[in-house]
C-alpha cells in the first residue's frame, strides 16, 4: 500500500486583517493551517514584511544599511526610501527617542514626523512606541489621529494601558491595535478579552505574542508561538484567532552577536553579516512558528526573507 | 502508542499460575502496561505475541546511532511543549568529488574554524557530508579519508555501489551513514550498509516512493534508517519533513519513524543568506541533519543559538556555568557583581552591565538554574551557595577588589554573605536590572561599600572574635529558646487519629515568604504566629505547616522553639517541619510530642534532598516525597521512576510505605495548564500502588485572580480526592476549599454522613 499524505485543514482560522488603504493595503492571516503548510489547505495571504524606520536611524553603523539610505535626514526620507526596499510590504515606524529617559522628543515632533511620513509614501504604517507606558499613550493617541483614514496599526497595547489605547487607537480613531504580551498565552487571551470588552472588533486586533533574537531565551518565544497558533487553530479558540506580528529587527540588532566589533571578536568576521545572520534566522524562525508579518531593518536580510517566504508559498 | 492493560491481558495465556509474583494474569498486564514490569516475567507469554507486543510498545520514532555516539530522532512529539524535543539536529558541510582539491582543503579548513562553546555546549559542525558525483572509486575514497581525517562523523551520499563499498572499507569503523539507497539500487545497497553495519540513508524522488523504498527495506529486515527528504523546492521539502515526522509520530505509521536528513545547500542555491533562513525553518521543524554549503560565524552564531533554544528541555531550565566572568575590559581591581545561573537572568544581567561600560567581574553562583528569588526560596541561592562558589572559583586570591553586589531583590542576605565572607564589602544592588546602567555609571556601590567597611570595622572593634562552640540540641535548648507561654486563642484543636482514612489537610500559612511571620520568626514574637494557627485550627487544619525559612544560622533553635510554641498552645497540634536547614529538622523533631501524629519532615526529592528520606527514617517521621529531582519530570513515567527511588530507599531504612507521602509536584494552570491531567494520573498511580499523596495544591492557581482560586482549588482538589490523593498542603482558610474536602470524604465514605457534616 502506498503512501497516502492525511491533509489537516484545522476548523479554525486566523481572522484576516486589512492594513493599510488603496492599492498598497496588505491583508494578514485568514489561513486554517500551520505556517507554510500548503500541502494541508491552501494559504491565501503570504506572511508580510515591514520595514523598520526608526527616528534613532542616523545612529546605524552597518556599511550596507547606512549605504542604502545614503542622503536621508527625515524620517520621511527614510520611509521614502524603505518603499523602495526588495521585499517591503509596509513601514514600521519606531519612535524611540521619545523615551523620556532617552532624548525625550516631544509627542508634536513624533506627529509631525508620521504625518510627513504619511504624505510621502503608499504603503500601509505601522507605528512602534518607546516602551514607556505614559509617553506611548499619548503618543499613540496623537498619532492615530492625525492619520485617520490611513488605516495604520498602532503597536502595542499592553495589558497596563490596553484601555487608553485601545479606546483612541481603535474605538476613537478607526485605527488597528496590537495587543502585546510577553511570552504568556494566558496573558495574550486575557488582553483579546479585555480589548474586546472594550468594543474593540476582533478585525481590528493583531497580536505580538513576545519576541527575542535566536539564542536568548528564543525557546519560550517559539512555544509561544505554537501554543498560540494550535489553540487557534486546533481548539478553535476565537480570543487567539488575531494575526501576529513579530517587531525582529529591534531585538536581534542589540544583542552581542550583532553588535560587537570585529576587533573585540576577532574570529567572528563582518559584524554587519553577523547581524544580517541574526535577523534572518529570528525572522525565519518567528514566520516558522506562527508570525503573519515581521519587522526588519536591513535590506539584505529583507529581500531574503521575501525570496524565503516566495519559496515556500 | 502506549498499550491498555487490556489489550495486553487479551494475549495472556490467562492461567493466573501467579509465577509472575502478581495475583493474576489481569493485575500483571495492567503493570505491564504501566511499565512496572517486563513482559519476560511470564513464561507462559507466546513469542508471537510477545513480538506483536515489542512492535506495538515500540517507541513511533527510532533512535539511530552513529559517529562517535551522535544520536538522531527518538522523538516523541511534534510540538517541544507537549514534552520536550529529545536529540538535536546536526549539521553537516559538504565536499564533493566534484571539487578540486584546493576547494576541499579550503572547505575543510573554514569549517573547523566554527569551534566554541555556548553556555556549556561545543558548536562545531558535528558531520562531514561527503558528495560522490561519478563512479570513480578510487577517487571517492581518496575524498572521503580526507574528510575522515578531520575527525568529524561522516555521511557519505553516494549511490554508486561500487564506490561506497570501496569507500565503506576504509571509513567503516568510524561509524558513517550510507546516504546511498533508492528506489533503484535498495537491494544491493542494502547488502554494502548491512555488511559494514552501517545506517542507510535512503531517498527519492517523491514522498510516496520514499515510502514505498523504505517498506522494502523494513521487508528485508533494515530498521538501522535516515531518510534523506530534500526535495525539488523548498516547499516540497517541508511538506516531506512535516509529513514524515506527522506520519510517524501523529499516524503511528512507524515506515517513517526515522530521522530525516535536509540538505539545504540544494535547496538555496548558493545563497548564503537564504540558506541561513533554511536552515533555521528546518531546525524547528524537523529535520535531524541539515547539510549546509558552508558554516561561518555569521551562520553558526544565530543557528546553533537557535538549536540550543529549541532543543531545551521545557521542564529543565537553561545554566550558564558557575564562573567569574569580566565584562568591559573588567580586571582583578575592579568590583564584582552575583547573580544566579538561571540562562536568563545571566543574559539580562551581563548585557545591561554591558550597557553600562562600567568593568565589572559578573559571578555566577549555581543555583540550580532557578531565577534569584525562587533560587533563594528553595535554600539554592544562600550564604552558604555564595561562599561555596567563592571557594570553587578561588575568588579570593583572583580578585583584589573588595565589593561585591548583590540583587536587590535578595537584600535580606546582606548580613550573612558579609559574615561569611570576611573582608567583603557587600552591597546591596538594584532589584530590576534594566537599573543596572544607571547604578553603575553613578557608581552608586561606592559610598555603600565604605558604609559597609566601615560598618565591619566598627563590628570588628566591639566584639572581639569569640570562638563559636557547637552547642547540643538540649543545650540549645535550655539556653537559646524562650519559655513558652501559653495563652488562651479561644480555639481548640480537637485531636487527629492517625489511623483514619480522612483528608489530611496540612496549613501552609505559617510560611517565612510572608514578611509578617519571618520577622516573628527572626524576634521569637508568639503573636503573630499564634494568630495564623489559631485561624488554621479554627479552620480545620489537621496538620500545621511551619516554615522557617532557609535558616541557617539558627534553624535548631528557631524549629524548637516554634515546635514547642504551636504545640504547647494548641494541644500538641501535629506539624510538618518545613526548611532546608536538616539539623532545624532534627531539633524539631526532638520536642515533637507525638499524641496526634507523628511529625511530618518537608520534603525530600529523588534530587539533592533524598537524604531528607533519612532523616524522616532515624526519627520516625513521615516524610513528604517531591517525585522530580533537577527540575520537574517531563512524565509520568519519570515521576513514577522518582517515586520508586524513594520508596526504595525508604524501606531499606526501615520506613513504613505508608510514612513517605509522594508529592506529584502541582503545576500552575497558568503555564502549565497542558500537564494538569498528567498531575492527576500520577496520583492515581500512587494510589494504585497503595501509596499516600500530598503536595501544594494551590499553587495550580497562582497568578489567578482572587476570587477565582478558591474555585479552581476546589475543582482540582475533588479531582484529585477521586484520584486518591490522601492529603494536601493547603491554605485551610479557603472556606469553599474546605467544603468541598469534607464533601469528598463523604463520598468517599471515609465519613458518616448527618445533615451537619459541614459543621463538624
Amino acid at each position: 500500500m502506498s503512501f497516502e499524505p492525511k491533509k489537516q485543514p484545522y476548523s479554525g482560522k486566523i481572522n484576516a486583517v486589512t492594513l493599510g488603504t488603496g492599492d498598497k493595503a496588505i491583508v494578514i492571516g485568514g489561513q486554517n493551517v500551520l505556517p507554510f503548510y500548503t500541502f494541508d489547505a491552501p494559504i491565501e495571504n503570504a506572511p508580510k514584511i515591514g520595514i523598520e524606520i526608526s527616528d534613532l536611524a542616523g545612529e546605524w553603523t552597518a556599511p550596507a544599511l547606512k549605504e542604502f539610505y545614503a542622503g536621508c535626514t527625515t524620517m520621511a526620507d527614510y520611509a521614502k526610501k524603505a518603499e523602495t526596499m526588495e521585499g517591503a510590504d509596509f513601514l514600521c515606524l519606531h519612535f524611540e527617542s521619545a523615551d523620556p529617559n532617552g532624548a525625550n522628543r516631544s509627542v508634536a515632533d513624533c506627529v509631525a514626523d508620521a504625518k510627513a511620513v504619511a504624505e510621502a509614501v503608499s504603503m500601509p504604517i505601522v507605528i512602534m512606541g518607546c516602551k514607556n507606558i505614559e509617553k506611548d499613550g499619548e503618543l499613540f493617541s496623537k498619532i492615530a489621529e492625525a492619520l485617520q483614514g490611513k488605516n495604520i496599526l498602532v503597536l502595542s497595547a499592553r495589558s497596563e494601558d490596553y484601555k487608553t489605547v485601545g479606546a483612541s487607537v481603535a474605538l476613537a480613531y478607526g485605527q488597528k491595535v496590537g495587543a502585546e504580551t510577553a511570552d504568556d498565552i494566558n496573558l495574550a487571551k486575557q488582553l483579546n478579552i479585555m480589548l474586546k470588552g472594550l468594543t474593540v472588533s476582533p478585525a481590528s486586533i493583531v497580536m505580538n505574542v513576545g519576541t527575542a533574537a535566536v539564542g536568548y531565551g528564543y525557546e519560550y518565544v517559539a512555544s509561544t508561538l505554537d501554543r498560540v497558533r494550535l489553540a487557534a487553530l486546533a481548539q478553535s479558540d476565537a480570543d487567539l484567532q488575531m494575526p501576529i506580528i513579530a517587531p525582529v529587527s529591534p531585538d536581534t540588532w542589540g544583542v552581542k552577536e550583532s553588535t560587537a566589533s570585529e576587533e573585540d571578536e576577532p574570529t567572528w568576521g563582518s559584524q554587519e553579516e553577523r547581524a544580517i545572520g541574526m535577523e534572518v534566522a529570528t525572522a525565519a524562525a518567528d514566520l516558522t512558528g506562527g508570525a503573519d508579518a515581521v519587522i526588519m531593518r536591513h535590506p539584505a536580510a529583507v529581500a531574503t526573507i521575501k525570496k524565503f517566504i516566495n519559496e515556500l508559498m | 502508542m502506549a498499550l491498555k492493560g487490556l489489550d495486553i491481558f487479551k494475549l495472556s495465556p490467562k492461567k493466573n499460575c501467579k509465577e509472575c509474583g502478581s495475583p493474576t494474569c489481569m493485575a500483571f498486564c495492567m503493570k505491564v502496561a504501566q511499565g512496572a514490569i517486563t513482559i519476560d516475567k511470564c513464561p507462559y507469554f507466546s513469542d508471537d505475541a510477545k513480538a506483536m507486543l515489542n512492535e506495538q510498545t515500540a517507541p513511533p520514532m527510532k533512535t539511530i546511532t552513529f559517529g562517535k555516539d551522535h544520536k538522531l530522532g527518538g522523538e516523541t512529539v511534534l510540538f517541544r511543549h507537549e514534552k520536550t524535543l529529545v536529540n538535536k539536529n546536526l549539521y553537516a558541510v559538504p565536499v564533493c568529488t566534484c571539487m578540486d582539491d584546493a576547494t576541499v582543503d579550503a572547505k575543510l579548513a573554514e569549517m573547523a574554524k566554527v569551534d566554541y562553546e555556548r553556555i556549556g555546549e561545543r558548536m562545531y559542525v558535528e558531520t562531514i557530508f561527503v558528495r560522490n558525483a561519478g563512479n570513480d572509486a578510487a577517487a571517492y575514497t581518496k575524498l572521503v579519508e580526507k574528510a575522515a581525517a578531520t575527525g568529524r562523523d561522516l555521511i557519505l551520499e553516494c549511490w554508486d555501489v561500487d564506490c561506497a563499498k570501496a569507500a565503506l572499507a576504509v571509513c567503516k569503523d568510524s561509524k558513517p551513514i550510507l546516504d546511498g539507497a533508492t528506489p533503484d539500487n535498495w537491494e544491493a545497497m542494502n547488502e554494502v550498509a548491512k555488511e559494514a553495519g552501517v545506517v542507510l540513508g535512503v531517498w527519492a524522488e517523491n514522498i510516496s516512493d520514499l515510502y514505498d523504498t523504505v517498506k522494502k527495506l523494513e521487508a528485508a529486515g533494515n530498521k538501522n534508517l535516515v531518510l534523506d527528504v530534500t526535495g525539488k523546492t523548498a516547499k516540497e521539502t517541508l511538506a516531506n519533513a512535516v509529513l514524515v515526522r506527522r506520519t510517524a509520530l501523529k499516524d503511528g505509521d512507524r515506515s517513517f519513524g526515522y530521522p530525516s536528513i535536509v540538505n539545504v545547500a540544494k535547496l538555496a542555491k548558493g545563497d548564503k543568506h537564504l540558506q541561513t533562513a533554511l536552515a533555521a525553518m528546518f531546525t524547528e521543524k524537523y529535520a535531524s541533519v541539515i547539510v549546509m554549503e558552508s558554516m561561518d560565524y555569521a551562520q553558526a552564531l544565530p543557528l546553533y543559538g537557535l538549536r540550543q533554544n529549541i532543543f531545551t528541555d521545557p521542564q529543565k531550565p537553561m545554566k550558564v556555568e558557575s564562573k567569574i566572568y569580566p565584562l568591559n575590559g573588567a580586571d582583578e581591581n575592579s568590583p564584582c557583581a552575583l547573580t544566579v545561573d538561571f540562562a536568563l537572568t545571566y543574559f539580562l544581567v551581563s548585557g545591561e552591565l554591558e550597557r553600562s561600560n562600567q568593568p565589572v567581574n559578573l559571578i555566577i553562583t549555581d543555583a540550580s538554574g532557578m531565577s534569584v528569588l525562587t533560587a533563594w526560596a528553595a535554600g539554592k541561592f544562600s550564604s552558604t551557595s555564595v561562599k561555596k562558589t567563592f571557594a570553587d572559583l578561588d575568588i579570593e586570591n583572583k580578585i583584589k577588589n573588595r565589593t561585591l553586589i548583590i540583587p536587590g531583590k535578595v537584600a535580606v542576605m546582606k548580613g550573612e554573605i558579609a559574615e561569611k565572607l570576611p573582608g567583603w564589602n557587600v552591597v546591596v544592588g538594584p532589584t530590576e536590572a534594566v537599573q543596572l546602567p544607571k547604578y553603575m555609571k553613578d557608581k552608586e556601590y561606592e559610598a555603600a561599600a565604605k558604609a559597609a567597611a566601615a560598618e565591619a570595622a566598627a563590628k570588628a572593634a566591639a566584639t572581639p572574635a569569640e570562638e563559636v562552640k557547637e552547642l547540643s540540641f538540649e543545650e540549645l535548648l535550655a539556653t537559646k529558646v524562650p519559655a513558652i507561654e501559653v495563652v488562651d486563642m479561644g480555639v481548640q484543636y480537637k485531636g487527629h487519629n492517625p489511623e483514619a482514612q480522612t483528608f489530611v489537610t496540612i496549613g501552609e500559612r505559617i510560611h517565612c515568604i510572608s514578611p509578617v511571620i519571618r520577622k516573628a520568626m527572626d524576634e521569637r514574637d508568639p503573636a503573630p504566629i499564634l494568630k495564623r494557627a489559631a485561624e488554621q485550627i479554627a479552620a480545620g487544619a489537621t496538620y500545621l505547616d511551619v516554615n522557617i525559612g532557609p535558616a541557617e544560622k539558627d534553624g535548631p533553635e528557631r524549629m524548637m522553639w516554634a515546635v514547642k510554641l504551636l504545640q504547647e498552645n494548641f494541644n500538641n497540634v501535629p506539624l510538618a517541619l518545613d526548611t532546608a536547614n536538616k539539623k532545624a529538622i532534627e531539633a524539631g523533631i526532638k520536642v515533637y510530642n507525638r499524641t496526634n501524629g507523628k511529625p511530618i519532615v518537608n520534603s525530600a526529592d529523588a534530587g539533592s534532598r533524598i537524604s531528607y528520606i533519612d532523616l524522616a527514617a532515624a526519627n520516625d517521621a513521615i516524610c513528604i516525597a517531591l517525585c522530580s529531582a533537577d527540575g520537574i519530570a517531563k512524565d509520568n513515567e519519570e515521576r513514577m521512576k522518582h517515586c520508586h527511588n524513594m520508596l526504595e530507599r525508604g524501606l531499606s531504612l526501615g520506613m513504613e510505605a505508608t510514612d513517605l507521602w509522594f508529592d506529584p509536584l502541582f503545576l500552575v494552570v497558568k503555564g502549565m495548564q497542558d500537564k494538569q491531567m498528567d498531575v492527576l494520573n500520577a496520583i492515581k498511580l500512587f494510589a494504585d500502588e497503595g501509596l499516600k499523596s500530598t503536595g501544594g495544591l494551590s499553587n495550580n492557581s497562582n497568578g489567578a485572580p482572587k476570587n477565582v482560586r478558591p474555585i479552581m482549588d476546589s475543582a482540582l482538589v475533588a479531582m484529585a480526592m477521586m484520584q486518591g490523593l490522601t492529603s494536601a498542603i493547603v491554605n485551610p482558610c479557603d472556606l469553599r476549599l474546605m467544603e468541598t474536602i469534607k464533601s469528598c470524604d463523604i463520598f468517599k465514605n471515609h465519613v458518616l454522613y448527618s445533615d451537619s457534616y459541614l459543621d463538624l
